[in-house]
C-alpha cells in the first residue's frame, strides 16, 4: 500500500524523459526503444506467468504471433480490414481465446510439464504460419497495415513537425509503445497487488496452502496462462507495428528463449524486473551489433581476413553478459538494484555500518583476480 | 462479513472413513462427531493417521468409503478450495507460508471471502481497492488478536519458527472459519510460545465460536483444551471420551504413552 502521491513523484522523473526522448534521438535509438517496449510488455506478461505463478512455459512465440498476424489480419487485406484501433483490440482478444484454449493444458500440467506441452505451440505455429498463405502470406509473410486513430496514423504520412523535430513512423509509434506499456504496466501492478496476484503466488509456493485457503488451483492455473497471452499478443501486435512487416521465421523457439531470459535476467516476479530484464536482451545485440566493429580484434564487416565478425563478436560478448549477470547478479537486475539501493541507503542513513566502506561493494571479482595474478608468478 | 460466525458452527461429523494408500490403510473406518463450538483433539502415535484425517476433511484426500458431513453439506468429494469456502480452514504441521509479508499471507486467507477478479484488480476499480482495503483491516484487527501485530508488514521469512506458524493460525482465521483444524500448531516450539498458542486457540474459540479439531503431540495442551479427544493407531480409533477418560483408557496407555507409563508428557 503505498501511497499514490509519492509513487507518482517517483515515477514521474523517468516518464518525462521517456517522453522527451523523441526529440533527441534518432530513428536507430528510437527503433531499439521500440523493440524494447514491445518486448517489455511480453516480458512483464511471461513473468506474470512464469515468476508470479511458477509456471513455465515456452510457447510465448506463439502468443506473439497470434497477436501480430491476428492484428495484421484483422486491420489489412486479405483480411478484415476493420479500424486499426479495433484490430488492435481484437488482436489482444484473439491471443487470449488462444491461450484459453490451452486452458485444459495449462490448468492441470504444472512448472517444467507445462514447458514442454507450450513447445508443441510454437512449432504448430509456425507451420501455420508457413502454410496459411492466404491469411499469414506464407513464408515471406505480410506488410502490417499502421495504426490510425481517426485521421491520425502512425506512420510518415500525413506529415506531422513538432516543435522543430519531424515526426515520422519511429517517433509517432514511440508515444503509442509508451501509452501500451504504461497501461501494462498499471494492470500488470494491479493485479500482483491484488487478490489475483497472491493467489497465483500461493500457488507457486504450495499449491496445497492455496488450494485449502480456497484457491480454484485449476482456475487460476488457466487464468494466469491467459492472461499472460493476451500481454504476448499485445507486445506482438505492437512488434509488427514497429516492425511493419511480419515473418513466421521471426516467431520460432529462439524468440521463446529470448524472452525467457529476459524474466530471468531482469528478476523473477517484478514488472520492473521483466522490463530491465526486456531492455537489457533486445537493446543489447542490437548496439553491440551496431558498436561492434569498433572494438578491437573486431574485423569491419565484409572484410574475409578471418577475424571474429561484429555479428559474432556481438553474440559473444551478449552471451557473455548474461552469464555475468546470472553469477552476480541470480536474483537479477531488480534484485541488484534493489540490493544496491538498500547499500546506499545504509551508508548515507544516519546509523553507519560498524564495517569500511571501501571493500564492501563486489567483494567476488578482487580476491578471484589476484588469484589469477599470484598463479603467473608462482614458478 | 462475519454472518458465518454470528450463527453456532455446524457439526462436523466423520463418518465410517476409510483411505487406502496402495496396500496401506491409512485410516480404518474411522467415525467421530466435532460438537459445535467444542475442541476436539485428535491424538494417536506417529503414523497412526491423523493428518490423513485432516486431510480427508480439507478434501486433499478423498476417503475410499465413509462421509464426512458439515451439518446437513457432504463434504466428501468436494475439491479443497470449495470446502475452504464452506467455512473449515486449516494448519499444517510443517509451516507452509507464502512469500511476502504478514499481511500478503493473511489476505490469502481472505481470497474465499472476496471476490475481486483479473479484470477488476488489473484494472484497479474502486470496488476491488475498497475490498482489498477492508479485509486488509480485517487482517490487521485478526494479526493482532494471535499476537502478530507488530510484524504485520514483515516479511515473513525473516520471521522465527514460533512466529510464523502464528501467521499459518492467523492465515487459517482469515477464512472466518466454522471449524478450525490445527495439525500440531504447538510442535516445536518453547514453553513460552506453547503457553501463548494455547491461550490464542482459547480465545479465538470464545470470541469467535468456531469448533476446533487439533491434532497435537503435546499432551498437556490436548489435556488443558480439548473437550473431547478421539485416538487413532494404526489408522483405527481405539478410543474416545473426554481427555480424563481417554487418559486412563487401558488401550490408550498401551499404543500412545507406552506400557506402565505415568508421565504425560512422554510424547
Amino acid at each position: 500500500m503505498s501511497d499514490p502521491i509519492r509513487t507518482t513523484a517517483r515515477l514521474l522523473p523517468p516518464f518525462l524523459l521517456l517522453v522527451a526522448l523523441p526529440f533527441y534521438l534518432d530513428a536507430f535509438w528510437l527503433r531499439i526503444g521500440l523493440f524494447s517496449m514491445a518486448a517489455a510488455i511480453g516480458a512483464v506478461g511471461l513473468g506474470l506467468l512464469c515468476g508470479t505463478a511458477g509456471q513455465l512455459s515456452l510457447g510465448h512465440a506463439f502468443f506473439l504471433a497470434v497477436g501480430a498476424y491476428g492484428y495484421t489480419w484483422f486491420a489489412g487485406d486479405p483480411g478484415l480490414g476493420l479500424p486499426p484501433l479495433l484490430a488492435l483490440l481484437l488482436a489482444v482478444l484473439l491471443a487470449g481465446a488462444a491461450g484459453g484454449l490451452f486452458s485444459p493444458v495449462a490448468g492441470r500440467v504444472k512448472g517444467i510439464y507445462l514447458g514442454v506441452a507450450t513447445l508443441a505451440l510454437v512449432f504448430l505455429g509456425h507451420h501455420v504460419l508457413l502454410t496459411a498463405d492466404s491469411v499469414t502470406g506464407g513464408f515471406n509473410g505480410r506488410s502490417v497495415p499502421p495504426l490510425a486513430v481517426g485521421s491520425f496514423a502512425f506512420d510518415l504520412e500525413p506529415q506531422l513537425v513538432v516543435l522543430g523535430v519531424p515526426f515520422g513512423a519511429e517517433e509517432r509509434l514511440w508515444y503509442l509503445g509508451l501509452a501500451l506499456f504504461a497501461l501494462t504496466w498499471w494492470t500488470a501492478r494491479g493485479l500482483l497487488r491484488g487478490r489475483p496476484g497472491r493467489a497465483l503466488t500461493a500457488l507457486r509456493d504450495s499449491e496445497t496452502a492455496a488450494s485449502v485457503m480456497g484457491v480454484d488451483v485449476a482456475r487460476y492455473r488457466s487464468a494466469a496462462f491467459v492472461v499472460s497471452s493476451m500481454y504476448a499478443g499485445l507486445a506482438g501486435a505492437f512488434l509488427a507495428l514497429a516492425f511493419r512487416r511480419v515473418v513466421p521465421d521471426y516467431f520460432g523457439l529462439t524468440l521463446s528463449v529470448d524472452y525467457l531470459a529476459m524474466i530471468v535476467i531482469g528478476g523473477l516476479g517484478s514488472v520492473a524486473g521483466a522490463t530491465a530484464g526486456a531492455v537489457f536482451v533486445t537493446a543489447l545485440p542490437l548496439l553491440m551489433t551496431r558498436y561492434a566493429d569498433q572494438l578491437p580484434l573486431v574485423a569491419s564487416p565484409g572484410t574475409t581476413d578471418g577475424g571474429v565478425g561484429p555479428t559474432e563478436a556481438a553474440r559473444y560478448l551478449y552471451g557473455a553478459a548474461i552469464v555475468v549477470i546470472l553469477l552476480f547478479a541470480p536474483d537479477g537486475l531488480h534484485g541488484l538494484v534493489r540490493r544496491l539501493r538498500a547499500r546506499l541507503r545504509r551508508r548515507t542513513g544516519p546509523v553507519r555500518p560498524p564495517s569500511a566502506p571501501g571493500p564492501d561493494p563486489a567483494p567476488a571479482p578482487t580476491p578471484s583476480a589476484s588469484a589469477v595474478r599470484t598463479k603467473e608468478h608462482t614458478p | 462479513m462475519n454472518d458465518r460466525t454470528s450463527a453456532p458452527p455446524p457439526a462436523l461429523a466423520v463418518r465410517d472413513v476409510t483411505v487406502r494408500f496402495a496396500g496401506l490403510t491409512a485410516l480404518d473406518t474411522v467415525s467421530f462427531t466435532v460438537a459445535p463450538g467444542s475442541v476436539h483433539a485428535l491424538i494417536g502415535p506417529n503414523g497412526a493417521g491423523k493428518s490423513t484425517c485432516f486431510n480427508v476433511l480439507s478434501g486433499l484426500c478423498r476417503p475410499a468409503a465413509g462421509r464426512v458431513l458439515l451439518g446437513d453439506t457432504e463434504l466428501t468429494g468436494r475439491p479443497p478450495h470449495r470446502i475452504a469456502a464452506l467455512g473449515v480452514a486449516r494448519t499444517f504441521q510443517n509451516i507452509v507460508t507464502t512469500a511476502g509479508t504478514v499481511a500478503d499471507n493473511l489476505m490469502l486467507g481472505r481470497h474465499a471471502l472476496s471476490r475481486a477478479g483479473f479484470t477488476a484488480s488489473a484494472l484497479g476499480l474502486p470496488r476491488a481497492r475498497r475490498e482489498q482495503r477492508e479485509h486488509l483491516a480485517r487482517a490487521r484487527e485478526i494479526a493482532e488478536l494471535v499476537g502478530l501485530g507488530a510484524h504485520f508488514d514483515a516479511p515473513v521469512a525473516l520471521l522465527s519458527y514460533g512466529d510464523r506458524k502464528r501467521v499459518e493460525l492467523a492465515r487459517a482465521l482469515c477464512l472466518e472459519p466454522r471449524v478450525l483444524l490445527l495439525d500440531e500448531p504447538v510442535a516445536g516450539m518453547n514453553g513460552a510460545e506453547r503457553a501463548r498458542t494455547a491461550e490464542v486457540v482459547g480465545t479465538v474459540r470464545e470470541q469467535l465460536g468456531l469448533s476446533v479439531v487439533l491434532v497435537e503431540h503435546d499432551m498437556g495442551l490436548v489435556m488443558r483444551l480439548a473437550d473431547e479427544v478421539t485416538v487413532l493407531d494404526f489408522g483405527r480409533p481405539i478410543a474416545h471420551g473426554t481427555p480424563d477418560e481417554v487418559r486412563r483408557h487401558p488401550e490408550v496407555l498401551r499404543a500412545y504413552l507406552g506400557t506402565g507409563a505415568d508421565e504425560e508428557d512422554a510424547a
